[in-house]
């Protein structure tokens, strides 16, 4: 059953520029999902339509069936988004404020999120630099940062907005080793990325945008060689002709 | 790695820190009002207390020193400006300029008031989390009619949050210019041009991120209330803040 639905969806910015063009596309509960595409190819504008920080100018997003427009506090709290400049989406001045800034905009218990920040502090490791200040964190605390800021929501799906930009290989790892953890534990996960490389071996599915359009949509080995004809680099395993290994290896 | 100004939250689990936001805001208004009235033995206990807790907290004083080096160069001036607009008997007398022992003593007065203020802050800001701040505020409000409290303490939990930005981003905008031989060119006008709009682009641009990460996270003013519990300890601080501002109020 699919989790997310999208049907003819457009969206034209507001000085003209076409943003998306008749996208459809459905998303399967607990999968993985890697889009790809080069700078502008339209796929963080595909990502805000999904928890409606964008609406579109034609066409439908459904979560679960119901079109996001018609519930936006439930859309955000079903897809928990992490951006890609981590910094700009941690709102709390410490790590535990942070984390129950969500809670408690959905306006839960004290209890309750107390209990929600606490898990979701344990799942990323950051329990111990709970009275930290985000902005003293390193790359990597601060992307967990953000993870558990959206896992203390309950998401049901994950998005995952350039996750590797700007990190060194043991921060790819930690964020990698987390993304996978949440898939395992039922989360629906959508990366984009233009450079699929570090996460490809894991994907279920591989979409290839490339202005404002899905141009490829299929598992990774049957698309992967089309990637350099779209203006993105191909991992190196398949360059070499092997199977694709995960970076954890 | 970004560095903040020492002028934001320090966690720690001194007296200072553990205190009621409510009782700490009601013992700062207190103290500064006795101390802008205080003299020079009122003014020296008081600090001699406030730097005494500083060192027990072991708050980074000396930094906080270095981020308000600016203020400190105003506080030079208004020193300098009492200093020659006080009238007594001389103790130097140039041409133009008389400096007298009143205008030294009124100068140092002012200026030691000031600093004490400062000092206050400081400390309120370093050992109280932001979000008790602004449930402390928001407590306040709550009884004033016409006044949405919620929103106000909204809007300043968003100042505050965007303070450090601020400083970073102009740190980092700073550096590039620096990068490339800034230095060398003399105008003001260029440089603070050079510097002041890019700044600006970026704060804004950083505004409207936040903008959308808080939409991302379901953000609204009707939100849960953060806890603020009084304990016999807040209740001995305040009574404690009492008796010393009546006792300086009298030195």
């Amino acid at each position: 059953m699919n989790i997310i639905e999208i049907e003819n969806l457009s969206h034209r910015f507001n000085d003209g520029t076409i943003g998306l063009k008749d996208i459809n596309l459905g998303i399967g509960e607990g999968s993985l999902v890697v889009i790809v595409g080069r700078n502008g190819s339209g796929k963080t504008t595909l990502l805000r339509h999904l928890n409606g920080l964008l609406l579109p100018s034609e066409g439908v997003v459904r979560l679960s069936g119901v079109p996001v427009e018609e519930d936006l506090l439930k859309a955000r709290q079903f897809v928990g988004m992490m951006f890609q400049d981590a910094d700009s989406q941690i709102v709390g001045e410490t790590v535990y404020e942070d984390v129950a800034f969500g809670p408690e905009n959905l306006c839960l218990e004290r209890g309750e999120i107390k209990k929600r920040v606490e898990k979701a502090l344990h799942v990323v490791g950051l329990q111990r630099l709970a009275d930290q200040r985000p902005h003293l964190l390193s790359g990597g605390e601060k992307r967990r940062l953000a993870i558990a800021g959206i896992l203390s929501m309950e998401p049901r799906v994950i998005v995952f907005d350039e996750p590797f930009s700007s990190l060194d290989y043991p921060g790819v790892k930690q964020v990698l080793q987390h993304i996978l953890a949440l898939n395992q534990s039922g989360h629906t996960i959508v990366v984009t990325t233009h450079d699929p490389e570090k996460i490809i071996a894991h994907a279920d599915r591989l979409i290839i945008m490339q202005a404002g359009e899905i141009v490829r949509d299929g598992a990774p080995v049957d698309i992967v060689y089309d990637l350099e004809a779209f203006g993105v680099r191909k991992p190196c395993d398949c360059r070499l002709e092997l199977e694709a290994e995960s970076w954890l290896n | 790695m970004a560095e903040l100004t020492s002028f934001s939250y320090a966690a720690g689990d001194s007296l200072l820190h553990r205190l009621d936001a409510r009782f700490k805001i009601a013992s700062v208004i207190c103290i500064s009002l006795v101390g802008l009235n205080a003299y020079l033995t009122g003014l020296g206990i008081l600090t001699l207390i406030l730097l005494g807790m500083f060192l027990g907290t072991r708050l980074p004083l000396f930094s906080g020193l270095k981020e308000i080096r600016y203020f400190l160069i105003l506080l030079l001036l208004i020193f300098a400006a009492r200093v020659l607009a006080t009238d007594g008997i001389p103790l130097i007398d140039l041409n133009y300029i008389t400096i007298s022992m009143p205008g030294i003593y009124n100068g140092v007065l002012v200026c030691w008031r000031l600093i004490l203020i400062v000092m206050l802050g400081f400390g309120f800001v370093s050992t109280t989390p932001p979000a008790t701040i602004k449930a402390a505020v928001q407590w306040f409000l709550k009884p004033v009619p016409l006044v949405p409290e919620k929103k106000v303490a909204v809007m300043m939990g968003l100042v505050l949050r965007f303070v450090p930005v601020i400083f970073n981003q102009a740190g980092a905008t700073a550096a590039a210019l620096k990068a490339r031989a800034v230095e060398n060119r003399k105008n003001p006008v260029y440089r603070l041009t050079k510097f002041g709009l890019p700044l600006m682009r970026r704060i804004f641009e950083r505004a409207d991120d936040l903008v959308i990460a808080l939409e991302a996270r379901a953000f609204t003013e009707h939100r849960t209330d953060p806890e603020l519990a009084a304990s016999k300890r807040d209740w001995i601080a305040l009574m404690a803040v009492g008796c010393l501002s009546i006792i300086v109020s009298f030195l």
